[in-house]
């Protein structure tokens, strides 16, 4: 099949991009520097295209409970406005998608990965019911994203302070200049920044849009490489790294978006799975001298094989050599010793916590009234 | 007077009388990308041209680097394991990666000047 292209691909042309074929799409992997780019991001502001993103609308009078059934988290109490990171489980309890689920006041947006859009579609049409509608408006929907410490001021610039004041995990939809937008403060670098959904034809509008304003802010083109890099030193999983459909919420280090004092449908077996020990988990990682890790390497204890990598990278913030992997539940500890083999030689490494760096989300949290 | 020598496989060779300094080109070090791990040879090493050199590892890729001259080994650049970023920065300057005295002079006649290796990547670059 031919790649897509964003409503964004000539921008990045035009920048130099270093295009690659990510999930089906047409997108940079870097501009100059992914190290460079993902320090930016940490240091000024990064600006990412994730046009390739997958939106879907549950609409119906019903939308929340018929979400809830196929979900672990729980967004029954999320008022108009917030939004809830949310795991798409099957039966056993495998992790279908990650997602963001976005409480609009009629419908729910549902922001999925590329390469899993139309598996959660079909999953979501399958076990739909009369009053349900599902609407792929992936098509029709840009996504830029602006993540680092200067991206509030590029915000306020273009749209105005109502969307700078956003509390993290928030969101603010209107029409600014007659066009559709939706604002939240979210992203996957653990920085605080925002993601802007806009319709699939004015991208390009915005994105000139930020790029002038963010000219004083540092403003740097991020690819997919620096994308990565500041996903791991958040400890975010990847869907195809960290999560699949053979992987529990719970070996995954994620039980906190697992709700079990609600009903859904894996529910009973997420209790079973509690009831005995885990057989793995996610780990975080730091690697105790020079070696670039990558998935599939091997993880040993001693001289016992105990995992296996699923994410790696060099950390330009931390100017480390990090990583994620699943090990054994005993060698899950922080601070326990590993070591990875990287091309017929052991490293050594050290159980680290997520996230490697400490998040810049938390200070615009929204505090709830006591 | 030292003259420069340029392999197929991208590796620099400033050939100054019977030693060589050996690197990789300014094109590969942009093919690679950031560069955040080196390997090299060590000292005293006697090596075979066209055999392995070393490993380069960049955010995308790890890559086999290949000698473009046959020698022992006489001197490493050590300050590159720790700072593998000047192989982008400077590639035929702080970039460089390891010394040799040179075993068979005649192995420059199947190696490029700089002139022929602009006309080499200009063409890899369009096909």
């Amino acid at each position: 099949m031919e790649p897509k292209k964003t409503p964004l691909h000539q921008k990045h042309i035009q920048e130099k991009g270093r295009i690659i074929d990510f999930a089906g799409w047409l997108l940079p992997v870097e501009y100059r520097s992914m190290l460079s780019e993902a320090k930016a991001a940490r240091i000024s502001c990064g600006i990412f295209d994730a046009s390739h993103m997958g939106e879907l609308l549950v609409k119906g009078p019903r939308a929340v409970d018929f979400l809830q059934k196929l979900t672990s988290n729980d967004i029954s109490s999320l008022a108009f406005g917030r939004m809830q990171y949310n795991l798409l489980l099957n039966e056993d309890a495998g992790i279908i998608d990650d997602l963001m689920v976005y409480r609009k006041e009629k419908d729910l947006l549902c922001v999925v990965n590329a390469s899993n859009k139309d598996k959660a579609l079909a999953w979501l049409m399958k076990n739909s019911s009369t009053g349900i509608v599902i609407e792929d408006v992936s098509s029709k929907t840009a996504l830029i994203s602006l993540q680092g410490p200067t991206a509030h001021n590029i915000i306020r610039e273009v749209f105005g302070r109502d969307f700078e004041e956003l509390r993290y995990m928030f969101f603010l939809e209107r029409k600014i200049e007659g066009r559709d937008i939706l604002v939240s403060r979210s992203g996957y670098t653990a920085e605080d920044g925002f993601e802007i959904y806009t319709d699939w034809d004015e991208a390009g509008l915005w994105w000139d849009k930020f790029v002038s304003a963010g000219k004083k802010y540092g403003l740097t083109f991020c690819g997919l490489g620096a994308r990565d890099i500041l996903r791991i030193e958040a400890g975010y999983p990847l869907y195809g790294h960290e999560i699949d459909e053979e992987i529990n919420p719970y070996e995954a280090s994620l039980g906190w978006a697992v709700k079990l004092e609600r009903k859904f449908m894996a529910r009973d077996k997420l209790l079973k799975i509690r009831e005995k020990e885990l057989k793995r988990k996610r780990v975080g990682f730091i690697m105790q001298s020079r070696a670039l890790v990558r998935q599939g390497y091997p993880v040993y204890s001693g001289a016992s094989k105990i995992g296996e990598v699923t994410s790696g990278t060099y950390s330009p913030n931390l100017e480390r050599f990090i990583g994620m992997a699943y090990v054994g539940k005993d060698y899950a500890r922080i601070g326990t010793k590993i070591s990875v083999e990287v091309r017929g030689k052991h490293y050594e490494a050290e159980i680290a916590k997520f996230s490697f760096i400490g998040p810049k989300t938390k200070k615009n949290s929204f505090k709830e009234a006591a | 007077m030292s003259i420069m020598k340029f392999a197929k496989s991208h590796e620099w060779a400033r050939v100054d009388n019977d030693t060589a300094v050996i690197g990789i080109t300014d094109y590969a070090q942009a093919q690679l990308g950031d560069i955040v791990f080196i390997e090299l040879p060590k000292a005293g090493d006697s090596l075979k041209q066209s055999s392995q050199l070393g490993t380069v590892e960049s955010t995308k890729a790890a890559s086999e680097l290949y000698l473009p001259l046959g020698g022992k080994v006489i001197e490493v650049n050590e300050d590159l394991i720790n700072n593998p970023q000047w192989i982008n920065e400077s590639p035929q300057e702080r970039g460089w990666m390891i010394k040799i005295k040179i075993e068979n002079p005649a192995e420059l006649d199947g190696l490029m000047d700089e002139v022929s290796y602009k006309e080499f990547i200009d063409k890899e670059a369009h096909t």
